[in-house]
């Protein structure tokens, strides 16, 4: 085993007039480090995890201290996030720069929220929906039979839901796309008062509705209608962007709460944020929230688990960030005329990236290689 | 919180005529875990990260030793990579023996493959014949669905939701060509070309602004995306390097017996000599390893540029191309034979034949497959 790393070592001990015993004891560099412990210490050396403690030895009976636990973790982490991500086998280790190393697709007036099913990308229009196949952006169907959509899409149970307001039936509803059909008119599934956003827990789709000021949770059964329940939490204000934890559902309201239910939609935990009501689509990562402050420019992030603000970021490119995005690694915000990414694990930035002049990029997804972002502004889809 | 775990240990216990109250605080095994610390222990437990100091005991208020760390580390990282590729969720635990010779796993193009790239979801496979384009095979099936036209490419890369392809357009000269894959069987468009004399192109690399061509002359050579063609480009007077790699923050090309690291601007140049003439390089997130032939072995390379290992037999046969899935290594041999390595401990996984006169010459990973192009007997096949 990994005869050519043993020989060198065993070379340079003979220059240097070591023993030959102790050069064949040795794993890598370090003489100090029993075989039994040897393959485990030397995949953290070949992973940049740890160099030892001198150039030849490894101290492998000191005492750990909480410090070097952290950083074996921490680098031991971001090593399984960084080659488990789809980009690794794909050898794409780069992040977009430039403007025009955007790959684009003109997708006709103002795109305004999209959502990728793992093998599509879906893309919201006021009146349409647009299917684009990820791989290489061509598109596919255009889906119709909803006015006013406002963008909110969600894709679960193999198909996609998006809420506008019904072309002859006079109320606000919930649309369903089924892609397995060649008829591409959408299914109106469910009557819901005014609805902002979409969301889907594993069972139930959500709904929250602005102005009413309310939640709706909406049952799919086998028959249309399908069953809502709405409810109206107290001094919540207008309730906008649901975001699921894979537990629990949150809210962003205009009181300036984010706010967390229970299955039944009672209010667990309201973390209130002084930055104002400007807040846009947040995303969660696994660990925390992600949210979109416009009105102070800036991005709170909230742990999950306790509801506790972790940090604001802010950053001096970074103006009217509105919709958050996460590919796995990477949190991507939308701002004005650019989109600013952070590593989601250290919540270091990796920086500002301009998408053109008005070019007013907006509601971002991933589909765990690319980014797709429509710029609602010049009529494109592009892959980030 | 692991329900099953405890009641199982608590009816173990009440039939070994256990106190009920220190079934309760049972962890497990464990009798000495607080339920604090209960979950995170169970969980390495489970895992097989841990056995704990004895059968039942885990000792959480012991200091930790360097060692012991990092067998929790490394362990810890095994599973989370083993668990998190694409081929776990498809239960794909194995390691392929090829049956290409019965025509599984195969397909079979017009001309001998010669590159290969993978854009997640299709393979663009460039043929090595005059004339000979750039074929699509889905990912999913294996099914030659559209060719592009003819290029006789040097190196394919995919960015942008584009394929690109350098070609040698005149002699000592390289051109960049882009395809557009949303349009079906489209033209190839030339989209920069580098001067007259500049060297055989070799290799292709894309750093998220700009691509860079390797060549066999006196530069590298980038050229920047623009809105109208031709594309500007720029020798970058680095010397005569090819076959680039970009790992997140450099480039890297090979020069007989040295690889090189450029920053992304050309500016700065770390030369880091290796033993023997450097093939061609893959990053695995880590590291960079490139094949070496003469004498023929596999050189890992810090991304700092310390050579970490220099690994030799495993099959190594004249090595040429290598690719990453996110867990293994995979190099292509001169006497019909791929190697393979776990990439994060190194470790030796052996050599597969892959049919006498297939000469494999190029491979890229979906992160499910490797998709390896068999020159010798125009095919294209999966591992």
């Amino acid at each position: 085993m990994k005869k050519l790393l043993i020989l060198p070592v065993a070379l340079a001990a003979l220059l240097a007039g070591g023993a030959v015993r102790v050069v064949q004891d040795q794993c890598g560099p370090f003489t100090d480090v029993t075989p039994a412990f040897c393959p485990y210490i030397l995949e953290l050396y070949y992973l940049g995890v740890t160099a030892g403690t001198s150039a030849t030895t490894f101290s492998p009976d000191d005492p750990l201290t909480r410090g070097q636990g952290s950083v074996f973790v921490a680098k031991g982490l971001n090593q399984a996030l960084a080659r488990s991500s789809r980009r690794a086998a794909l050898g794409q280790w780069w992040t977009t720069k430039t403007q025009n190393a955007l790959g684009s697709t003109t997708v006709g007036a103002n795109p305004v929220f999209t959502v990728a099913d793992g093998a599509d990308v879906w893309v919201t229009f006021s009146e349409h929906v647009l299917r684009v196949r990820a791989s290489d952006a061509r598109i596919l169907e255009t889906w119709t039979g909803a006015t006013q959509l406002n963008g909110a899409i969600v894709a679960a149970m193999g198909q996609v839901f998006v809420t506008g307001y019904s072309a002859g039936g006079n109320h606000w509803a919930i649309f369903r796309i089924d892609p397995s059909q060649s008829d591409t008119t959408m299914a109106d599934v469910a009557t819901i008062p005014s609805p902002i956003s979409i969301a889907f827990d594993g069972a139930r789709l959500w709904t929250a509705n602005g102005d009413s000021r309310s939640i709706s949770i909406t049952t799919p059964g086998p028959t249309l209608p399908w069953s809502t329940t709405t409810v109206n939490p107290p001094d919540l204000g207008e309730t906008f962007y649901l975001t699921f934890d894979g537990a629990h559902m949150w809210v962003t309201a205009t009181n300036q709460q984010f706010v967390e239910f229970d299955e039944a939609g009672n209010i667990l935990r309201s973390v209130p944020l002084d930055f104002g009501s400007n807040l846009g689509k947040p995303v969660f990562d696994g660990a925390n929230f992600w949210i979109p402050d416009f009105g102070h420019n800036a991005v709170i992030v909230v742990r999950a688990s306790d509801g506790t603000v972790v940090t604001t970021l802010t950053a001096a490119e970074m103006v009217t960030p509105t919709i958050a995005a996460f590919d796995g690694t990477r949190v991507l915000v939308s701002c004005t005329d650019g989109v600013f990414l952070w590593n989601a694990a250290d919540l270091t930035p990796i920086g500002f990236t301009p998408t053109g002049a008005a070019s007013s990029p907006y509601g971002s997804s991933s589909d765990g290689i690319n980014f797709w972002i429509p710029l609602e502004g010049i009529d494109q889809l592009v892959r980030f | 919180m692991k329900r099953l775990s405890i009641a199982s240990v608590a009816l173990l216990a009440l039939l070994a005529g256990g106190a009920v109250r220190v079934v309760q605080d049972q962890c497990g095994p464990f009798t000495d875990v607080t339920p604090a610390f209960c979950p995170y222990i169970l969980e390495l437990y489970y895992l097989g990260v841990t056995a704990g100091t004895s059968a039942t005991t885990f000792s959480p208020d012991d200091p930790l030793t360097r060692g012991q760390g990092s067998v929790f580390v490394a362990k810890g990282l095994n599973q989370a990579l083993a668990r998190s590729s694409r081929r776990a969720a498809l239960g794909q635990w194995w390691t392929t023996t090829p049956h290409w010779d019965l025509g599984l796993g195969v397909t079979t193009l017009g001309s001998s493959p010669r590159w290969v790239a993978c854009d997640g979801s299709d393979i663009w496979v460039g043929g090595e014949n005059p004339g000979a384009g750039v074929a699509r095979v889905r990912g999913s099936d294996g099914k030659l669905i559209e060719n592009h036209s003819a290029m006789n490419p040097q190196d394919i890369v995919i960015a942008m939701g584009r394929v690109f392809a350098v070609v040698e357009t005149a002699p000592f000269t390289g051109g960049l060509y882009s395809i557009d894959p949303s349009q079906p069987d489209s033209e190839a468009v030339l989209v920069g070309q580098t001067d007259a004399g500049a060297g055989d192109p070799e290799g292709l690399a894309f750093d998220g602004s700009k691509f860079w061509i390797g060549l066999n002359g006196n530069s590298m050579w980038t050229f920047t995306p623009s809105p109208s063609l031709p594309w500007t480009g720029q020798a970058v007077p680095v010397g005569s390097f090819y076959n680039p790699i970009f790992d997140g923050t450099f480039i890297w090309a090979a020069g007989g017996p040295s690889l090189v690291r450029i920053s992304s601007d050309g500016s700065t140049k770390l030369t880091v000599p290796v033993p023997a003439t450097v093939q061609r390089l893959v990053f695995d997130g880590a590291n960079v390893w490139a094949t070496t032939t003469s004498p023929d072995s596999v050189v890992v390379v810090s991304a700092g540029g310390t050579i970490v290992a220099n690994l030799t037999g495993n099959g190594l046969f004249l090595p040429g191309a290598l690719a990453f899935d996110g867990q293994r290594i995979l190099v292509t041999n001169a006497n019909d034979s791929i190697s393979l390595w776990t990439a994060a401990d190194l470790t030796p996984l052996g050599s597969v034949q892959t049919g006498a006169g297939t000469n494999p010459s190029s491979v890229c990973s979906d992160g499910v497959n490797f998709w390896v192009a068999l020159r010798g007997s125009g095919q294209l096949a999966r591992f």
